[in-house]
């Protein structure tokens, strides 16, 4: 009898123990940048990601190439990698931890750890909007980086260096994992 | 006078074919710079994912705005150590390669030199505008002048036609180091032009063999007018010429800093 109130008790508590997991099903990450006479955005569409709940706290993992982002000019991809020294240093990984209540938000704040153009920077309470459908969470942000953090020299045209804030809008769907 | 329209097309020819080499001076040392920086930047590069980088401090960051939809404090940049890999969450683990996670130093330094004449390219280009825009205004003064209702033929002054000789070998002297310095910018593997900067290369099809035209029909029409002859023939398309090349050029200018926001004095 003690076995088998043994063993109830057991398979009551792994599922609370058990690990929730989730996957980047669909994402948008576009970089912008202001020049006096001009503005560009350059575009990714192939993040990875994978988050992992246990515990009741919550941790992701998004990277992305940079050689990915296109802004539709060869020339200014080939520019902005060099710029950011992204042969160097060829991924942006952005790591967040927070506690699983957060993610049921309509708004959440994450601390966001981006390492980037051979830098790691912090970013605190970023307001991501989340929208649930289905299966699916879509997480909305923008990212309020700038030149400065990332002591990226800003990149210059017409003899003009383009603004320092060089803001990333995130559009990211996710799933959770089967 | 003939002679000194052959010379003018010689000599502009000479320094067009000088310019490669007087480049090549400046542009080899530079690569040089580049060589030794990136052998001090192997040594310090590390893998992404190594979680003990010993990153310096960085200028305190300055307060950055959130979205505006918050009570909570705004958002604001730290320069921090990357952490440890949470949860066993790892580059690997979302199924990127080694070799697409590496530090690539040799790409980089070709990055570095291909971004440095790139600039280069662009600063010369838009000096030349300035040479180009004169020779054009000055053009008038080397013009043989004809009176409609007598017929008679004035020849140009010498001083007229030398100054848009002088200003015209000028901007071919520039339009070459230019084109130089686009030329011999390393290719990165795998680059095709797509976009402005394919239409701004596709330009420089009309605009320079236009440049070469122009000294050459230039000083046939000089070499006819010294005869006291009408220009005629192809040298008179010498103007004509001129007016495409310039177009085509300013456009190639213009072309990558398209859309322009006209009202760039307006914070966006």
């Amino acid at each position: 009898m003690r076995v088998v109130v043994a063993l109830l008790l057991a398979t009551a508590w792994l599922p609370a123990q058990a690990q929730k997991q989730w996957v980047l099903a669909k994402s948008s990450l576009t970089w912008h940048i202001t020049h006096p006479v001009h503005t560009a955005q350059g575009t990714s569409h192939d993040a990875r990601g994978k988050g992992v709940c246990k515990n009741d706290t919550c941790d992701f993992l998004i990277a992305v190439q940079l050689n990915t982002f296109k802004s539709g000019d060869a020339s200014r991809d080939l520019h902005m990698l060099e710029t950011v020294r992204g042969a160097q240093d060829p991924m942006v990984v952005v790591r967040t931890e927070m506690p699983q209540p957060e993610l049921s938000q309509a708004t959440i704040h994450a601390n966001l750890t981006i390492q980037f153009a051979g830098q790691t920077v912090q970013y605190k309470n970023v307001p991501f909007e989340r929208t649930a459908q289905g299966r699916d969470v879509e997480i909305r942000g923008t990212i309020p980086a700038t030149c400065t953090d990332f002591k990226i020299t800003p990149p210059e045209f017409l003899m003009m260096p383009i603004k320092n804030e060089i803001p990333v809008t995130v559009d990211l769907t996710w799933q959770p994992a089967e | 006078m003939s002679r000194i329209a052959t010379r003018t097309v010689v000599v502009t020819f000479a320094c067009l074919i000088a310019v490669p080499v007087l480049t090549f001076a400046q542009e080899s040392s530079h690569s040089s710079v580049i060589a030794a920086s990136t052998a001090a930047g192997v040594s310090s590069s590390s893998s992404l994912d190594e979680a003990s980088l010993d990153l310096p401090d960085a200028p305190l960051p300055e307060q950055q705005s959130g979205t505006g939809q918050t009570q909570k404090p705004k958002s604001t940049p730290q320069q921090t150590a990357p952490p440890n890999s949470n949860n066993g969450l790892t580059l690997q683990g979302l199924g990127f390669k080694p070799s697409q996670t590496q530090a690539n130093a040799k790409m980089q330094a070709r990055l570095d030199k291909r971004t440095h004449m790139l600039q280069i390219h662009q600063k010369l280009g838009l000096i030349t505008l300035v040479p180009m825009a004169a020779t054009v205004l000055v053009s008038s003064g080397a013009k043989q002048k004809h009176n409609r209702t007598t017929g008679a033929v004035t020849a140009p002054n010498s001083s007229g036609i030398d100054l848009h000789v002088a200003l015209g070998s000028l901007t071919a002297v520039m339009y070459g180091a230019t084109a130089y310095y686009a030329i011999a910018a390393p290719r990165i593997a795998g680059e095709k032009l797509t976009g402005a900067v394919k239409f701004h290369r596709d330009l420089a099809f009309i605009h320079a063999p236009g440049m070469v035209l122009m000294p050459i029909l230039g000083g046939m029409a000089l070499s006819q007018e010294n005869k006291g002859e009408k220009v005629h023939g192809i040298a008179s398309a010498h103007a004509a010429v001129a007016a495409i090349t310039v177009s085509a050029y300013a456009a190639s200018a213009l072309v990558v800093s398209w859309p322009i926001h006209w009202k760039f004095w307006e914070h966006r």
